[in-house]
């Protein structure tokens, strides 16, 4: 063990192929965040608020002088049906994505999920002249 | 080939329309595909950017999110009014259709993990 403390220590490609297990708390939202429980050894993001920091260029690289705050801004369906959560950095505006984990909070994901419907961008007046014109009328 | 030709009609790769830009768009407003034409460290890559989600800003704007699918990189671009309404909403509601757990019991699972947050108000 005292071996791998120094390797984890001194090289810094170590979490290019190493999960990092150890808990941390949350900086958004204070909260205690385990390893465990994720259902996948990468926990890159908080389970309650789904905030995640901008530590890595590339995964697991460490290599990111940014260290903003990545906002949860939507989620999307990835090939095999699984969720994954669309992060935004708050400070440089990367944009990045990451697999949902499973004990992540299903309130705030169903909110992320359900946002667009809330907006009035696309007014149902808009689309009562859309279902018009493609009905014929 | 790296810069995009925000003047001139443009062939989509994706679904073969040819549309005009407006107002500095990059996106086929058919079915929202663009060109990764660079990436950051400026290698040319001439993936197809395809849309997955949509990005609602505080002001209200809307974004399309859009995915390599060479390479994964993730950009956002303006959604204008000329981009086809159904694509948009299919886009936006993919999610809601494959819910990753059952949705009838999202307060009981919302209660065994702890978090924040309820559908009604207390």
């Amino acid at each position: 063990m005292n071996r791998e403390n120094k390797k984890r220590k001194y090289d810094k490609r170590y979490f290019r192929t190493h999960p990092y297990t150890d808990a941390f708390t949350c900086k958004v939202c204070g909260w205690p965040v385990v390893s465990a429980g994720a259902g996948t050894n990468h926990r890159n993001h908080c389970p309650n608020c789904l905030y995640s920091i901008h530590l890595d260029n590339e995964p697991g690289d460490r290599e990111s002088r940014c260290r903003g705050r990545m906002e949860p801004i939507g989620v999307w369906v990835r090939k095999n049906g699984e969720w994954a959560i669309i992060h935004r950095c708050s400070i440089c505006g990367k944009i990045s994505s990451n697999r949902v984990a499973a004990d992540d909070n299903p309130m705030k994901l169903m909110a992320l999920a359900m946002r667009p419907f809330a907006s009035p961008v696309i007014r149902p007046e808009e689309v009562r002249q859309l279902t018009t014109r493609m009905e014929g009328r | 080939m790296s810069e995009h030709n925000f003047t001139k009609e443009n062939l989509c790769p994706n679904c073969g329309k040819i549309w005009k830009p407006a107002d500095r768009q990059d996106h086929c407003p058919n079915c929202l595909c663009g060109i990764h034409h660079e990436d950051d460290d400026g290698e040319i890559c001439g993936g197809t950017l395809e849309p997955v989600s949509v990005w609602i800003q505080e002001d209200g704007a809307w974004e399309i999110l859009q995915r390599c699918r060479l390479c994964g990189h993730m950009t956002a671009t303006p959604m204008t009014h000329k981009d086809s309404r159904i694509k948009v909403l299919s886009i936006a509601s993919k999610p809601l259709s494959t819910p990753p757990f059952p949705v009838e019991k999202i307060r009981e699972l919302t209660r065994i993990m702890g978090g924040q947050g309820d559908i009604e108000q207390e």
